[in-house]
């Protein structure tokens, strides 16, 4: 999928995950920001991945 | 600290403890032998432990260590389990259009960082990661609470570094829904 510029949400939401997990290549970031730049579903889904991460970091305090 | 109050405030963090020990390692007797190790540590170190330091951290440290050696000790079974999670296809199919596009527009959240002032958040919380399957709870629990990066996980679970990805993922998935069934969406918000 390297030539590919669209993405769709489903792998948006793959990278979003992904991003938490290891870097992203430069085409991977950059097809999902554009993604994100007109999704709001997606940008919704990645802020509340962020969410979750710090919210687990907070359960044995 | 004198030794009765250090007693005294390792017997009131045993609950606690214990609940994050069920969650990491998804296995009762395990979590119950890895809080008594660290019970044990803890009261031997208690000499060594600074005063100036949160009992708590200093506590939840040695948790993490005793929980990292007892999926060392278990690295065969939790392996096995691990590799029959990471067969299942799990594809999300309700969320997403034929065409990959989402169906839905996922809720709105408002603020989600007011919910850390409710401890009901928490308990919301715990229970969403309960409910994953025990691998995939494990494996999520090792990436966001252990903090392992995902090649020490990889390597500890004996899976590939796709099926990890793929498998973090679907954690995030069922949580993220998970918390805006039982808690966004749920009364206990606002």
């Amino acid at each position: 999928m390297s030539g590919m510029v669209h993405i769709t949400c489903k792998q948006a939401h793959r990278l979003l995950s992904e991003r938490l997990d290891r870097p992203l290549g430069p085409g991977e970031r950059w097809r999902l920001w554009l993604h994100l730049r007109f999704c709001d579903m997606c940008s919704r889904v990645g802020r509340q991945m962020d969410f979750l991460r710090a919210s687990v970091r907070r359960l044995d305090k | 600290m004198a030794a009765g109050e250090i007693e005294r405030q390792l017997a009131a963090l045993r609950p606690s403890l214990l609940a994050i020990a069920r969650l990491q390692l998804r296995n009762d007797a395990w979590a119950e032998d890895v809080v008594s190790e660290t019970m044990i540590a803890a009261l031997e170190g208690a000499e060594r432990f600074a005063a100036q330091s949160q009992v708590k951290t200093w506590v939840v440290g040695i948790l993490k260590h005793k929980i990292i050696d007892q999926f060392r000790r278990a690295r065969r079974e939790v392996s096995t389990d691990a590799e029959v999670e990471a067969a299942e296809v799990e594809t999300f199919d309700e969320l997403f259009l034929e065409d990959g596009h989402r169906a839905n527009m996922p809720a709105e959240w408002g603020n989600p960082e007011s919910s850390f002032e409710r401890s009901q958040f928490f308990e919301v919380l715990q229970a969403c990661v309960d409910q994953l399957p025990a691998s995939l709870g494990r494996i999520f629990m090792m990436r966001e609470w252990l903090d392992y990066e995902t090649a020490q996980i990889c390597k500890e679970l004996g899976i590939t570094s796709t099926n990890c990805f793929v498998m973090l993922y679907r954690a995030r998935m069922r949580l993220r829904e998970c918390l805006e069934m039982n808690w966004f969406g749920a009364q206990g918000h606002t």
